[in-house]
């Protein structure tokens, strides 16, 4: 008998915990991270994914028919933005998240738009859906899908790209030259895929509207000195310096700029440097004035929606700095947008998922998110509630104060004292 | 004038980034592939001793300058002497030493933009009309004066005569008394502070970043290359030429041109004299 209630307890005790806490016990859907992690888009994707998931575990996890499951991530070290590593590296990173770590989806990156065009056709081959959320700014990547859907439709990107950030920046010249008279524009951008296609079409447009392009220079990755393109900005009475660069030496740029007075306004388009709260202390305070794309809103204090600022200061309590680069907002949203997809598809079948995604409409953490269902890029705008938003900053007395657009900005492009007439 | 300051300042810089490297080379003929690693090391070792030990400026530098070149001769004393003499194995074990000195950095956190120096005097002056801060200013005032210092070590010291006795005729010296060992684990030291000495003078420039190692190894050999392979005067001279041949590249070609510069004077002085400039190892099969 008393065996017999001994028994009794323990199944009671047994059924009783594993009711309560299916999540726990279901099989994790597998998130297969392929992120730069010793550079600002890799670690800034990987804290965001980080956020996202505890959330999403925390309160019971994805529903996938009837069943609650938890996500769990695997993240791998791609080293795709270091100077001189191969693309092959990144793809052997993706492979190995499939094939070894078992990945159900694939989030983040390769992060240089070089390994992520070449990931395309492994993710195709695998059927692995894949949501890009940080650095790889190439239009060719939402081409390519639009151009073969059938081959690439598992490839979807949820962050702004190239032609976008070209196009948010010619509102803020257009904007400078009516206020300021500004008609000089130099563009200094690294020598990576999606920097020099941009840098080619800004000088492209800028020739078109009427702006006088002073120069082009091209940096390797990994250079440390900029003196000289500075001096030709200065000499040839350059008003603008364009800047194109994810390297982390981009912050000696300014520093050069500051230290030989330049009188042309710093406009990172991609500016990886300038992004992070770190870029004060790192220059010295000699970055002040300068202009930064940071791609999305919520990587930069704003009220773009009522998710921003509580996204802002949950990632600032979890990892005890703020969101820090261009894939933070992005990378946060995707998680939550794949868990919507999935719930909506019942399943994690990848072609049911991808018609989910395809129909994703979600207030996100930078406005309402939805996909292109030709070319599953994310719908861009000037307006949160019907897109998502870019945000472009200027460092100004020590803060990342939002500056366009103007739906969402914080305050007004100032110019240093050496340039004020 | 524009390419002349400049071109002074890089070539300047070349030469700090390559001394170490030809010294050790020049005396114990032994190639260090961790040059690089031990320069961004020292940045890193100054960093620390300014904001985490809160020590002086000048105090951060000497400890980074003296921990540099402990780091050094441990190397030496405890991985390269088991290979020395065999000089594939030697650059092998360097380079893999190196690697981990770098890799280890990262893996401990040192990543990121955020880790600077700060400069020794803030400002700039204007030279005929030309905006040069001062730090680029001392650079070139500090790199005259070190190999002025260099040389006077070499040829007025009793260590240098020995190191110079070694570099000259390794079995003549150890006939005289001197111990090769030793002379390669001074040798080692010295080439390692003269790494962190770059680091130092070069570092508040820019920030301290892992990837400058095998950046600041590959413009090190080229110029040894170039200026002969253990000999420093060749060494400055080929920094001359490599920085201003890159000045000129930034100037009338574009940037992304100036890493090509290095890579051409390697192959353009491997083709045309192997020995370099002031080098000797190649001299009897040139003249046959």
């Amino acid at each position: 008998m008393k065996r017999g209630s001994f028994f009794s307890v323990f199944l009671l005790l047994t059924v009783s915990w594993l009711l309560i806490s299916p999540a726990r016990a279901a099989q994790p859907i597998v998130l297969g991270c392929p992120l730069s992690t010793a550079f600002l888009y890799g670690w800034d994707a990987e804290r965001g994914f980080t956020l996202a998931m505890e959330e999403i575990n925390a309160a019971g996890g994805v529903a996938v028919g009837s069943e609650k499951r938890p996500f769990k991530m695997e993240v791998i070290d791609t080293r795709d933005l270091e100077p001189g590593v191969p693309v092959s590296e990144a793809l052997l990173a993706v492979e190995k998240l499939i094939l070894d770590k078992k990945a159900d989806f694939i989030l983040g990156g390769p992060v240089r738009s070089e390994a992520a065009l070449a990931a395309m056709p492994l993710l195709s081959k695998y059927k692995k859906v894949s949501i890009l959320t940080s650095g790889v700014l190439t239009p060719k990547y939402s081409q390519m899908v639009a151009e073969q859907y059938d081959k690439f439709k598992y490839c979807f990107r949820i962050h702004g790209e190239a032609k976008n950030l070209v196009g948010e920046i010619f509102a803020n010249f257009a904007e400078l030259k009516q206020k300021y008279g500004f008609n000089n524009l130099f563009i200094m951008a690294q020598d990576v895929s999606h920097a020099r296609g941009a840098a080619e079409l800004v000088k492209k447009l800028a020739t078109d509207k009427g702006w006088n392009v002073t120069g082009l220079e091209i940096y390797p990755t990994g250079a440390t000195d900029f003196s000289m393109g500075l001096l030709k900005a200065k000499d040839s009475k350059t008003e603008i310096i364009n800047i194109w660069m994810d390297m982390p030496e981009s912050s000696i740029l300014l520093k050069q700029w500051f230290d030989m007075k330049v009188p042309a306004l710093p406009f990172g388009s991609t500016l990886a440097a300038a992004e992070q709260p770190g870029f004060w202390k790192a220059t010295e305070g000699k970055g002040e004035y300068t202009l930064c794309n940071v791609v999305n809103a919520g990587n930069a204090p704003s009220n773009a929606t009522p998710w921003t600022m509580k996204f802002y200061d949950a990632y600032a309590k979890r990892w005890g700095i703020e969101p820090e680069g261009l894939g933070s907002s992005s990378s946060y949203m995707a998680v939550y947008v794949l868990k919507d997809g999935i719930e909506r598809a019942g399943s994690l079948d990848p072609d049911k998922v991808v018609a989910a995604l395809e129909k994703t409409d979600l207030m996100g953490v930078y406005g309402r998110l939805r996909f292109d269902p030709k070319s599953h890029q994310v719908i861009p705008s000037t307006d949160p509630k019907e897109g998502a938003v870019g945000s472009i900053l200027q460092w100004q007395a020590g803060k990342r104060v939002v500056v366009y657009p103007k739906s969402i900005a914080m305050g007004e492009i100032k110019l240093p004292p050496w340039m004020q007439k | 004038m524009e390419i002349l300051i400049y071109g002074t300042i890089n070539s300047v810089a070349l030469a700090l980034y390559a001394l170490g490297f030809a010294l050790v080379y020049g005396i114990s003929r032994l190639p260090n592939f961790a040059h690089g690693a031990l320069y961004v090391l020292s940045g890193f070792i100054t960093w620390s001793a300014l904001n985490t030990l809160k020590l002086n400026y000048l105090l951060s530098i000497i400890l980074a300058m003296a921990v540099t070149a402990l780091i050094g001769a441990v190397i030496y004393r405890l991985f390269l002497i088991r290979v020395r003499g065999m000089e594939i194995s030697e650059i092998i074990a360097s380079y893999a030493i190196g690697l981990a000195i770098l890799e280890g950095l990262r893996w401990g956190g040192f990543k990121g933009m955020t880790y600077t120096l700060p400069p020794f005097i803030e400002g700039s002056a204007s030279i005929a009309g030309i905006s040069v801060d001062y730090q680029r200013i001392s650079v070139i005032g500090i790199g005259a004066a070190l190999v002025a210092v260099l040389w006077l070590f070499t040829h007025h010291t009793r260590i240098g005569l020995a190191l110079r006795g070694m570099a000259q005729d390794e079995r003549a010296a150890l006939m005289l008394g001197i111990d090769s060992d030793v002379m390669a684990v001074v040798a080692m030291a010295v080439g390692s502070m003269l790494a962190a000495l770059a680091a130092i003078l070069l570092l508040p420039l820019g920030n301290i970043v892992v990837e400058s190692g095998y950046n600041v190894l590959i413009l090190a050999i080229a110029v040894c290359i170039v200026g002969g392979l253990g000999s420093w005067i060749g060494a400055v001279l080929a920094a001359f030429l490599i920085g201003f041949a890159q000045i000129l590249t930034v100037v009338y070609l574009g940037a992304h041109f100036q890493m090509v510069v290095a890579l051409l004077a390697i192959i353009l002085t491997l083709i045309l004299k192997p020995s370099g400039l002031f080098g000797r190892q190649k001299e009897l099969e040139e003249r046959v």
